[in-house]
């Protein structure tokens, strides 16, 4: 996978792509927006990461020259501007998603493998991590073949965590996902309900599933903790 | 009336001063008339004293009682033309008109002059039943006699001529009065209408419409330069507020940037392998606190937004009671958690229009409050209702309460009541005054009561959207009838 990240602050780059080559991409770093567009019409990429603010040309009209030329590109904008009109004139000049400063890292990369079409886009049916089972269509939840009750909103939260195993999701992607922005300035709701999972999913069995990441949020693992 | 106002004082001094005006010009025409009238029938008694006295001269003295009859009554007819006429000589009395036809006196009655007799008086008679009588006294010689002569006229006409002067100053005095009020008052609220104009506009001016001008009133005067001067005054502060507001979306943007970096090399770090217990966990900590400054650079812009009048980008119907009823569904876990009972008295159907999501904020977050606030075992109420056309919502709790010092800076930003507590319960200062944004946004009210000890009560109030229901209703039907 081939991706091109536009952005102007180096250390932002920086970590940005030193992320996304963990994950085995291939990253190129435009530092401007007129560098950005001639490597963006240079070559073939599988998905655009631009920022707004860029020296030379701007994001958007960077994005919108992306889009004259070439129409399927995945393109995602970050931005330290979140005006809801603004975002609307983005997504339609193009953009596929709008991602906010500061951001998790975990979330960008949810957000570019679910543009990517990769990951839970090919959705199983039934999720597993260890002995944990999780069916998406009788949505019923069993634990080395015990039967869990869930609420629906447990439900939802275990669901979010076992899609992507192993994964780390931060209070405000759990809100996000889970609740709604509202929900935002509130992360100690996410804390509540993960107790009560842990209550449900956890204590009664020796191996805990459910981790703690401080600082950054919770995942799901068979993996001892460190 | 105000008794106070520019209107009511300008008319009851302008009133006041055009009366005493009045008062004082009548008071000095009647005078100089009284005194005119009195001094010219003086004049024309003396002139007639001097005849006689004349006639008197001309004969040496020695005249007789008849002659002297004759040639006065021939002369003067003095029953006829109302006057009195008297003359003496030695004590004794040579002549003495006869009673005046109007009989506004008895020539009879008329006292005699005091002895000795001063050369020329003037003296004023007066008897119950009579008019009063003005009379002329005058001594003269004539050949070795000395005769005393007097004139006298009843005074009545000069009373007729004053009071027939007095009416209409009477009657004038009240009509200026009346004219003067309501000319007054016409005048000055002809002068005061672009006053009132000027203030309901002003009133209406808040940080949200600083675009709004006052009328200028194309007069030239003083109140065109008055709202002239208002009006540069609100563009100063329309540049200001821009210029904070320009500065807070400034700042919160240039500090995610920094966020971002702080975050995601922390986030790296953090997931390395083999890093020690001890240092991870305080990576944690400090990616805890990036999570506390993101959440009050999000709090600040989402203030910087709303303050510049960006809440109503999305308008909807919607059902305030169902907004609340599955938020308070939503948040009863968290409630639950600390064991406090979440109880709801929401009736349905109250329509408001507006930003669902940033109204939803506004309940999340006084939920919230109330149950961090509010100990185990006590109650937290949420209650939707119509009151007066109104929207209401109140979230009530049993909680600590909030002293009554802290009340009127519980909507500002970054206050918090209890510094050390709010800190631990991990708030930012800024979830309320969020709320008063929000409102204010939406026209609405956000109030608040409290007693210390017994619990708080926040009401949230918003216009009802139930004017424009019906026609809402009527499109849906028109486009079902389709």
């Amino acid at each position: 996978m081939r991706c091109l990240l536009i952005e102007d602050e180096n250390k932002v780059a920086d970590f940005v792509a030193r992320g996304l080559r963990a994950e085995r991409f291939a990253v190129d770093v435009a530092r401007d927006g007129e560098s950005g567009w001639d490597m963006a019409s240079a070559n073939d990429y599988d998905l655009v990461i631009l920022d707004l603010m860029l020296p030379k040309l701007s994001g958007t009209e960077v994005l919108s020259r992306i889009r004259r030329k070439n129409t399927s590109v995945p393109i995602l904008i970050l931005t330290a501007r979140d005006a809801t009109a603004e975002k609307v004139r983005h997504f339609e000049a193009g953009a596929d998603d709008y991602l906010t400063k500061p951001f998790a890292f975990a979330e960008l990369l949810v957000r570019i493998k679910s543009l990517l079409r990769r990951g839970p886009v090919a959705r199983e049916n039934v999720l597993r991590v260890d002995g944990l089972e999780l069916d998406r269509l009788t949505q019923q939840v069993k634990r080395d073949g015990r039967r869990i009750e869930l609420t629906s909103k447990e439900y939802s939260l275990l669901e979010y965590l076992m899609s992507h195993p192993a994964r780390v999701f931060s209070r405000t992607m759990i809100i996000e996902h889970v609740w709604d922005q509202s929900f935002e300035g509130l992360t100690n709701i996410v804390d509540v309900y993960i107790r009560h999972l842990r209550a449900k999913v956890d204590d009664p069995f020796p191996q805990k599933l459910i981790r703690t990441v401080r600082g950054v949020g919770y995942c799901i693992t068979e993996e001892p903790g460190t | 009336m105000n008794t106070r106002s520019i209107g009511f004082r300008v008319v009851s001094w302008y009133a006041g001063w055009l009366c005493a005006v009045f008062v004082i010009f009548g008071a000095f025409i009647y005078w100089q008339l009284a005194h005119y009238l009195e001094t010219s029938l003086g004049a024309s008694l003396s002139r007639r004293a001097n005849q006689i006295a004349e006639l008197l001269t001309s004969a040496g003295g020695n005249v007789d009682a008849k002659t002297l009859a004759t040639e006065i009554n021939e002369r003067y007819a003095p029953e006829r033309s109302g006057r009195f006429i008297r003359v003496a000589s030695g004590g004794a009395l040579l002549y003495v008109s006869g009673k005046p036809l109007d009989a506004s006196f008895d020539p009879a009655g008329v006292r005699l002059p005091p002895v000795p007799t001063p050369h020329e008086m003037l003296r004023n008679e007066m008897e119950p039943d009579w008019k009063p009588l003005l009379v002329e006294t005058l001594v003269c010689q004539a050949g070795d006699r000395s005769f005393v002569i007097e004139v006298g006229a009843s005074r009545a006409p000069i009373q007729t001529v004053l009071q027939q002067m007095m009416l209409p100053l009477a009657l004038g005095l009240p009509a200026i009065l009346v004219i003067a009020i309501l000319g007054g008052y016409a005048l000055v609220r002809r002068a005061l209408t672009p006053v009132g104009v000027i203030t309901r506009t002003a009133e209406r001016i808040s940080s949200h419409n600083l675009g709004e001008r006052l009328p200028v009133p194309p007069t030239d005067d003083e109140l065109q330069r008055l709202s002239e001067a208002l009006n540069r005054m609100i563009t100063r502060l329309n540049e200001s507020f821009d210029y904070t507001r320009r500065f807070l979306a400034d700042a919160s943007h240039e500090l995610r940037t920094p966020l971002t970096v702080i975050r995601g090399e922390l986030e790296n770090a953090v997931g390395a392998p083999g890093l020690p217990a001890a240092t991870r966990d305080s990576i944690g900590s400090v990616l805890e606190e990036v999570d506390r400054l993101a959440r009050i650079v999000e709090g600040l812009f989402a203030l910087s937004r709303l303050d510049a009048g960006e809440a109503q980008t999305e308008r909807v119907r919607f059902d305030l009671g169902e907004l609340a009823m599955t938020t308070t569904e939503q948040m009863c876990l968290l409630a639950e958690d600390k064991g406090v009972s979440l109880s709801r008295a929401i009736s349905r159907g109250v329509t408001v229009e507006g930003d669902r999501a940033r109204l939803k904020q506004v309940v999340v977050n006084l939920l919230d409050n109330a149950i961090k606030y509010t100990p185990a075992g006590g109650t937290v109420t949420v209650a939707v209702c119509v009151t007066d056309g109104r929207a209401w919502m109140g979230v009530t709790d049993n909680g600590m309460g909030i002293p009554a010092d802290a009340l009127p800076h519980l909507f500002e930003r970054f206050y918090r009541v209890d510094k050390a507590r709010s800190r631990e319960m991990g708030g930012a200062g800024l979830g309320l005054s969020i709320v008063k944004a929000i409102c204010d946004a939406h026209d609405g009210k956000v109030r608040v009561e409290s007693e210390p000890d017994r619990g708080s009560c926040f009401s949230v109030e918003l216009p009802l959207a139930a004017a424009r229901a019906e026609t809402a209703e009527e499109t849906t039907k028109a486009s079902e009838g389709n």
